[in-house]
């Protein structure tokens, strides 16, 4: 089979249109015709680039500038200096020794828990669904499928309900609302993306491997941790990669489940800041940068990951 | 070799009882318990709490009383419900055929091979990791009516200042622009993935056979990319149904009036600011059908349009 984990790499010539054939009688302006064309593409391609990037520049020159400055100078004009105080301003605008620090440590401390959660559950799971035969395979895989695409949305008031009844040793109320618990929880209990993802590469492992293993003695769980897993880390670390983006990113579970600032998020935490400290605009762009830089540092790091990612589920959607 | 076998027919079911295949079919239920637990009790088994829950009136204080469809009866007359779901349809039906034919483009130019794209290429794609809270705090100083930027810009062409995202006729655009630029990334990646599948002998074919640039695209790119359209098509769809942080964050301070509420936006709202759960979760079984008919009549078309080489 054709890999479809190859990563996207530098997309010179593939799929562009072929060479017209050559016309003998004008061959200079063909020529300075298609570089007019060429000229044309990167200046639609660079200013249209630009355009995309304007909303993290005036992030950037908004957080630096004083309030005054916001709204008083022309729009366009840079910041008198840069202000870094609007960063510690923001950073220690909470009450109760509460600090956007906090905020960062708590959405750390998720994201990783269900990253490590989904690594484990999805790819145990997908290593059933690849390699062992058992009944009801098929129709189960289905079932998992059709989750997919069920907005998570819709089962919020359950789970909340659920949530409310699970005891919890520690919170005010007793259960598990008003804790981060019911935020990495159920990303240890497997999920249909990372599980779909992990099968198809599980799939492309040549059977011989566990074949050998087998024979050495090996039950399932040491093929599949000995033989399977080390095999699959480009794909565990693509499924790493998009579950620390999405729980990072997530601002409608903390928002239902979190109710005391200090187990707050950076997304609510944002949230919370912008409706306290209205027009404190400086501010609010030098948290939401804060806020931006682990996932745009991780995205500059692992690109490949991410664009591999989004296009599997795009080939074999 | 039995085991090489089977695992070419994916799903097959074990004949034999006993043996060393229905010993590793016991360790299958092994690796499958977390998931197992977590389908019946986070994300299948909900869809049908869902239902029960909303055919009962329940503030979490009391025990549910069962009021049957009243909940249904009740959306049906509830003005701001009608509201959210005229904004949610606008939305999905501007931004994903928007998305899509400027990702399309886009996917194009960026596969002509040019030197230098990768770095073009990330700015596309960067929006696609930030967060709709943090990137939804800029766009809401962008469009703020005092002080915002696009406000000073029309200024200079003598343009009258404009409430961006609280007028009922700017607001719902205001959120899809936002949102189409956020997700422009993803189907550009899509896209170019299903194009570079795509095997050059097809088009040298058809410039042999004399067709130009368009022909060449009408003829072999656009069949040969269906595919592909069919995926973000689905994946946009799902998402312009689930609109909520842009609208959580744009429409702030204050709550989202009539302008933005969204169906996700009034079933947070009903549900966790009002804890009326019935009534939420009723909305939420709405939205569920409501995506899961699309989705339904959406695959059922791929017949016509899709081709799969």
């Amino acid at each position: 089979m054709t890999s479809p984990l190859a990563p996207l790499a530098p997309t010179v010539g593939a799929g562009a249109p072929a060479a017209r054939p050559i016309d003998p009688h004008r061959p200079r302006r063909r020529r300075a015709l298609r570089l007019t064309r060429r000229g044309l593409l990167y200046a639609v391609l660079i200013a249209g680039g630009l355009l995309m990037l304007v909303p993290f520049f005036w992030m950037i020159v908004t957080s630096l500038k004083t309030r005054a400055e916001v709204f008083g100078a022309p729009p366009l004009s840079l910041p008198s200096g840069p202000h870094f105080e609007n960063y510690a301003n923001m950073w220690s605008a909470f009450p109760n020794e509460v600090t956007f620090g906090t905020f960062f440590l708590n959405s750390l401390k998720i994201a990783l828990l269900c990253t490590v959660g989904q690594l484990v559950s999805s790819s145990m799971a997908a290593y059933a669904f690849a390699v062992i035969p058992f009944r009801g395979r098929g129709p189960l895989f289905g079932i998992l499928l059709a989750t997919l695409i069920i907005p998570f949305q819709v089962v919020l008031v359950p789970n909340f309900i659920l949530y409310r009844t699970l005891p919890h040793p520690t919170s005010a109320s007793g259960n598990w609302i008003g804790t981060q618990e019911p935020l990495w929880v159920g990303a240890w209990l497997g999920g249909a993306f990372g599980i779909f993802l992990l099968r198809q590469f599980f799939r492309a492992i040549p059977s011989e491997l566990a074949d050998a293993a087998r024979v050495d003695g090996a039950n399932p769980w040491q093929i599949f941790t000995r033989v399977y897993v080390p095999l699959a880390r480009p794909a565990l670390a693509t499924l790493a990669i998009f579950t620390f983006m999405w729980t990072w990113n997530d601002l409608l579970s903390p928002l239902i489940y979190l109710s005391d600032l200090d187990q707050y998020t950076t997304t609510v935490g944002l949230a919370f800041f912008q409706g306290q400290h209205v027009g404190k605009w400086p501010e609010m762009m030098a948290g939401a940068l804060v806020s931006l830089l682990p996932m745009i540092i991780l995205f500059v790091v692992a690109q490949k990951y991410f664009v591999r990612g989004i296009a599997l589920s795009g080939l074999k959607g | 070799m039995t085991v090489l076998r089977r695992r070419v027919h994916a799903g097959a079911v074990p004949r034999r009882r006993g043996g060393p295949v229905a010993a590793e079919a016991r360790w299958a239920w092994l690796f499958l318990a977390p998931t197992l637990l977590g389908l019946a009790i986070l994300s299948a088994g909900p869809i049908l709490a869902t239902a029960g829950i909303s055919l009962t009136k329940w503030d979490l204080l009391t025990p549910p009383q069962w009021v049957g469809l009243d909940n249904y009866a009740a959306l049906v007359h509830d003005k701001r419900f009608l509201v959210a779901l005229r904004n949610t349809g606008f939305y999905t039906v501007v931004s994903v055929p928007l998305g899509m034919v400027l990702a399309l483009g886009l996917a194009l130019a960026l596969n002509q091979g040019l030197r230098g794209i990768a770095w073009i290429r990330t700015a596309y794609f960067i929006p696609v990791v930030t967060s709709a809270t943090a990137v939804g705090l800029v766009w809401a100083w962008i469009y703020a009516p005092s002080g915002g930027i696009l406000n000073q810009l029309i200024e200079i062409f003598g343009l009258p200042p404009q409430k961006w995202t609280s007028d009922p006729f700017w607001a719902m655009p205001a959120i899809v622009m936002m949102s189409v630029w956020q997700g422009l990334g993803t189907s550009v990646i899509i896209f170019l993935a299903g194009l570079q599948a795509i095997p050059q002998e097809y088009y040298d074919a058809a410039s042999v056979d004399g067709a130009g640039r368009w022909s060449r695209f009408r003829s072999v790119t656009l069949p040969l990319l269906t595919p592909s359209l069919f995926f973000t098509g689905i994946l946009a769809l799902i998402s312009a149904f689930q609109v909520f942080d842009q609208v959580y964050v744009l429409a702030r301070p204050g709550k989202p009036t009539e302008a933005t509420v969204t169906l996700v936006y009034f079933m947070y709202e009903n549900g966790f600011k009002n804890f009326k759960m019935g009534y939420a979760a009723a909305a939420s079984w709405i939205l569920f059908l409501i995506v899961a008919v699309l989705t339904y009549f959406y695959f059922r078309s791929q017949r016509r349009w899709v081709h799969y080489q």
